[in-house]
């Protein structure tokens, strides 16, 4: 069979677009250099009997519409409190989708914050709604706008003005703030205004006291619920039953998934697109060519540079995208005792996401480490504990710590990732250390992933997370560059998917969604 | 006795001073008042130790926009701008980075550090003129408000969107990087000789409470290179008699256009009636009032401490509040005995008649801002110093000179301490770094003057040491200068306006807020807006 369109990588949003564009009539070649679907969306067993989400340990949620459209059933858990954050002063605070009880939680910090929480929510959820629809959103063609862009410019427009002067104003004055000055405005608590920063400098290489990190955290806040609390979607068997529901699906809509098959290179005749050469020299010949890869290993991995104008490719070198987390799993002999919990039951306390990072200034100095090229002496930790929600990921009573570490930056000034591999593990347990006692005393087994190993393994150019750093600059109609924003590049044919375009990272399937939306436009 | 003007100026800064003989100019009555005893705001000429005149606080021109200069006859009321050529940069290895306006020669220097950086330079130059050309003209325009439904506002976005349409791919992309990167990750994509990247980077950061890699600063770096591109107008320098000459020009075509200008005298209160500004109270009790009442001091000092409580309401006043100033910046004059010896370029010599600037590496930089983001000043700062008695010897006893020193960072807000206890100490902390580049400097010293930010405050009136009235970070430029809605020089209270550095353009001895503003006073008074 000859597919109409090769996609390149299995990943969430490779997945999505191939299942999509099944959907829509063409014959789908999908090609996976593991021998697992899922990218960055994968369980792995990381000590024997212990399993666990690899990279990403939420989702994004999926967008609602590509649950729908593909009739996807997947089990998934919300926990309640969805936002857990200890203090080794024996404090804590948790932060539950419902507002009255964040505010019940808040006030033994601060009644001004209690008081004002229910607001803060408001605010972002209405904000969140309308960001929503910018996400779903092509970018707009900037050189050439047609009158599909500005009905969509419009209908932004008009939500834009729908958020009332209050909102509208607060949108345009947060975009560009840094995350710290977000969370000041609001809040007095310290360790509130932390949890708020987390979510502004997840996935970026900044701290909270960067320009630009509110974006950030409202781009995330609208792929969720736009909650106050943020949103924590745990998967029952991990990010990868989640990827494997979206292969059952793609090959249910007739897309060919094949495993083990690394495409060695894009092939081209007359400036277009027309399929690919496997790593064993198969070639694969079709009518146009998705790439779910990023895109610096899309355009300088797999292109023939003579494709593209010199300018573009100078561009496309200049492309932010430098990793700076790191992933530790801990195979766990039992449920640690945290710090905080203060009465509450632990197992439903510690089942969401466990926040660590005491203050605004504890994240900057992590960051600090990292602009110098070191590696964060106390990190900023995101961590869950999936067998809490899911005890089949683990034998009998034993438990998974999964620890998302930020900033370990992929380029270092001393030493390399291979000899520094155990500096992360150490750095985490020192950290967890004070928040709770004696985990290390509990550790069976531990598994690191570095910014190298995320890159070598997982084919994330310099092992970023979502496929380049979410920066003002590299947003939107700029996501990855100016003029590649339309999940089309300069080469006919040659399309992106993947999260380096926009609306970005997380596991939320939208920039595949979108993308399948514009391809087949093109092609039917 | 009440005597009635058309129009008070609150502060006789130069922006007050602008706006007032615009005004004047259109024929209306106009007071300035001016809380100290000379006017020039932070533009101004003192002799603080006998014989040495101190351009106190502002200390180069580079923005100060040309139709000002042609409009206000500035030179015939003496103005005169003497070129302040070069840029040095000493480094602790005993190499130096020397750029100069001669363009052959810097491109050289350069090369001696990295030809490829030598071939870049040239680029660079080129984009940044660019991005310039595209910039500028939005200076002199009135932010419209995207939220409003003025048609001539919406469609003056959507200019600029075409504008921005119509530039070549190269020059959006460049665009989009000013706006958005830090400055050394911007100067990382075009330089690879470290020194070039911090000295470079510094113009990325003067005035704001960010770092050279912290995003944003990228625009404020385009933001000071746009006075250096002037080329015609050489505006790029000092000027004779020190920063005060630029004020007493101005001032000097504002009185000859009519303008009454007061000194010592302080304004307790902005009179509010019916909510309209009525005039002012001074402190005395003196009563005057106007028609119009247009205050170029910032927006904390005018809305917070001076129109009548009551007259405003509260979500105004929160954005007022959250309105950013942190001051991070401050200033050492000294009084020197001779010229500074510096170890990497022995002597005397054209090298220390342009500015010299202690930028040795970006992480230098960088760590230097790690000190204030903690509420400290930079143990080794930033400085960006200048000789000006070398190129206007009226300033200093034959001999003798005048060094100013811009020093960053200082936060207003310190975290242990408070900025009385620790004056001396920044003095000293100032010294000692220019003393590891130009070992002599100490002995050379007969007087210092340290400011801190928050002698910044107190005497200049500039809350929290701020020095263009606000930060230039993106959320605080063009439509949401000084807080969203009101952009257009115009208040929540009618005949109450604002004209200084808090007001689109922004910062610097640009002038450009004030004649904006005085264009929106005369544009209401000519619908008949104003009463």
């Amino acid at each position: 069979m000859r597919p109409d369109v090769v996609v390149i990588g299995g990943g969430v949003n490779g997945l999505v677009t191939s299942a999509l564009l099944a959907k829509g009539g063409l014959r789908t070649l999908l090609l996976e250099r593991r021998d697992r679907v899922g990218g960055a969306a994968v369980t792995e067993e990381f000590a024997p009997g212990f399993r666990v989400s690899s990279l990403a340990h939420t989702a994004g949620p999926l967008r609602a519409a590509v649950v729908r459209e593909l009739g996807l059933a997947v089990e998934t858990v919300e926990p309640e409190p969805r936002f857990f954050a200890p203090l080794p002063d024996g404090r804590g605070l948790a932060l539950f989708g419902d507002p009255v009880r964040c505010a019940a939680e808040i006030r033994p910090f601060s009644t001004r914050d209690a008081d004002r929480y229910a607001a803060f929510h408001l605010s972002l959820t209405r904000i969140a709604r309308m960001l929503a629809r910018v996400l779903e959103m092509t970018p707009p063609d900037l050189d050439a706008p047609g009158p599909r862009d500005l009905w969509g410019l419009l209908g932004a427009g008009l939500a834009f003005r729908g958020l009332g002067r209050e909102d509208a104003q607060r949108l345009l004055r947060w975009g560009p703030m840094a995350v710290a000055d977000f969370a000041a405005e609001w809040f007095e608590t310290e360790l509130l205004r932390a949890m708020v920063c987390a979510r502004g400098i997840s996935g970026v290489f900044a701290g909270p006291w960067s320009a630009g990190t509110t974006a950030n955290l409202l781009l995330s806040a609208a792929a969720g619920d736009g909650n106050g609390a943020g949103s924590t979607v745990l998967v029952k068997g991990g990010l990868g039953a989640l990827s494997e529901a979206l292969a059952g699906a793609a090959r249910r809509l007739g897309v060919e998934v094949r495993t083990g098959a690394e495409v060695a290179r894009i092939t081209a005749s007359d400036g277009r697109a027309t399929g690919v050469v496997l790593a064993g020299g198969e070639e694969v010949v079709a009518r146009a060519v998705v790439s779910g890869a990023d895109p610096c290993r899309t355009v300088l991995g797999l292109l023939d540079p003579a494709l593209l104008d010199p300018e573009e490719l100078r561009r496309v070198r200049g492309y932010q995208a430098q990793g700076m987390a790191s992933k530790v799993h801990l195979a766990l002999s039992a449920l640690p005792a945290f710090e905080g919990l203060d009465g509450r039951d632990p197992a439903a306390t510690l089942a969401g996401r466990i926040h660590v990072g005491p203050g605004v200034d504890a994240l900057e100095r992590a960051y600090d480490d990292a602009k110098y090229g070191g590696i964060s002496r106390l990190p900023y930790l995101d961590v869950t504990i999936p067998t809490l929600t899911d005890p089949s990921l683990a034998p009998s009573g034993r438990h998974v710590m999964s620890v998302y570490v930020q900033y370990t930056p992929y380029r270092l000034r001393e030493g390399s990732w291979d000899a520094r591999r155990d500096e992360v593990g150490d750095a985490v347990l020192r950290t967890l250390e004070a928040y709770a006692p004696g985990l290390a005393g509990l550790v069976l087994d531990r598994h690191v992933l570095t910014p190298l190993d995320l890159e070598r393994t997982y084919a994330l150019t310099g092992g970023h997370p979502s496929h380049g750093e979410p920066s003002l600059g590299q947003l939107f109609a700029m996501r990855p560059l100016l003029g590649w924003g339309r999940y089309r590049t300069p080469v006919e044919g040659l399309y992106l998917c993947g999260a380096g375009t926009h609306p970005g990272g997380g596991v939320t399937g939208g920039p595949g969604a979108n993308a399948a939306r514009e391809i087949l436009r093109d092609l039917s | 006795m009440a005597t009635r003007y058309d129009v008070v100026v609150v502060g006789g800064g130069h922006n007050g001073l602008v706006s007032a003989a615009y005004l004047a100019k259109a024929g209306r009555r106009v007071l300035v008042l001016e809380r100290r005893h000379l006017v020039g705001g932070a533009a101004v000429t003192e002799e603080i130790f006998p014989g040495f005149k101190y351009s106190v606080c502002s200390y180069v021109v580079s923005l100060l926009r040309p139709e000002i200069i042609r409009e206000l006859d500035l030179p015939r009321h003496g103005l005169e701008i003497l070129p302040l050529d070069g840029t040095f940069t000493p480094m602790p290895d005993g190499d130096h980075l020397w750029r100069m306006s001669d363009h052959g020669r810097t491109r050289r220097e350069i090369y001696r550090h990295s030809p490829t950086d030598a071939e870049a330079y040239d680029d660079y130059a080129k984009a940044m003129v660019e991005m310039a050309r595209f910039v500028k003209p939005i200076l002199a325009m009135v932010p419209p408000d995207p939220l409003s439904l003025d048609i001539l506002g919406l469609a003056r976005l959507a200019g600029l969107g075409r504008r921005f349409q119509r530039l070549p791919r190269r020059d959006q992309h460049n665009l989009i990087q000013l706006m958005t990167m830090s400055a050394a990750d911007m100067l990382d994509q075009w330089f690879e000789t470290d020194v070039l990247k911090a000295t470079m980077s510094a113009s990325g950061i003067i005035g704001t409470f960010l770092g050279v890699r912290s995003p944003g600063t990228a625009y404020v770096l385009l933001h000071h290179y746009m006075g250096e591109i002037d080329g015609v107008f050489r505006s790029w320098g000092l000027s004779r008699g020190g920063t005060g000459a630029i004020s007493e020009a101005i001032a000097g075509a504002a009185r000859e256009a009519g303008v009454e200008i007061r000194t010592k005298a302080a304004i307790e209160r902005i009179k509010v009636r019916d909510e309209r500004a009525t005039g002012v109270v001074l402190e005395g009790g003196e009563e005057i009032d106007a028609t119009v009442v247009v205050s170029s001091v910032d927006p904390h000092r005018t809305f917070l401490k001076m129109v009548e409580p009551g007259a405003l309401d509260e979500s105004f006043l929160g954005e007022v509040r959250r309105y950013k100033l942190r001051g991070s910046s401050g200033k050492v004059n000294l009084a020197l005995d001779g010229l500074p010896d510096f170890t990497c370029l022995p002597g005397p010599g054209p090298h220390l008649r342009g500015a010299i600037s202690i930028s040795p590496s970006v992480e230098y930089m960088e760590r230097a801002y790690d000190d204030a983001k903690y509420g400290d000043f930079s143990r080794r700062p930033y400085m960006d110093v200048v000789i000006p008695s070398l190129t206007d010897p009226s300033v200093a006893p034959p001999g003798k000179h005048v060094m100013s020193c811009f020093v960053q960072y200082a936060p207003y807000k310190l975290r242990e301490g408070n900025w009385d206890q620790k004056r001396d100490a920044f003095g000293d902390a100032v010294i000692d770094t220019l003393s590891e580049f130009a070992p002599n400097l100490k002995s050379l010293v007969l007087h210092r003057q340290v400011l801190t930010p928050l002698d910044l405050e107190r005497e200049w009136g500039l809350t929290e040491g701020n020095i263009f009235q606000g930060e230039l970070s993106l959320e605080q430029l063009f439509f949401l200068r000084p807080v969203p809605g009101w952009a257009r020089y115009r208040t929540p209270v009618r005949s109450l306006y604002m004209c200084g550095s808090a007001t689109h353009p922004g910062g610097g001895i640009m002038g450009a807020p004030g004649r904006l503003a005085a264009f929106e006073i005369l544009r209401d008074w000519d619908r008949g807006r104003i009463r």
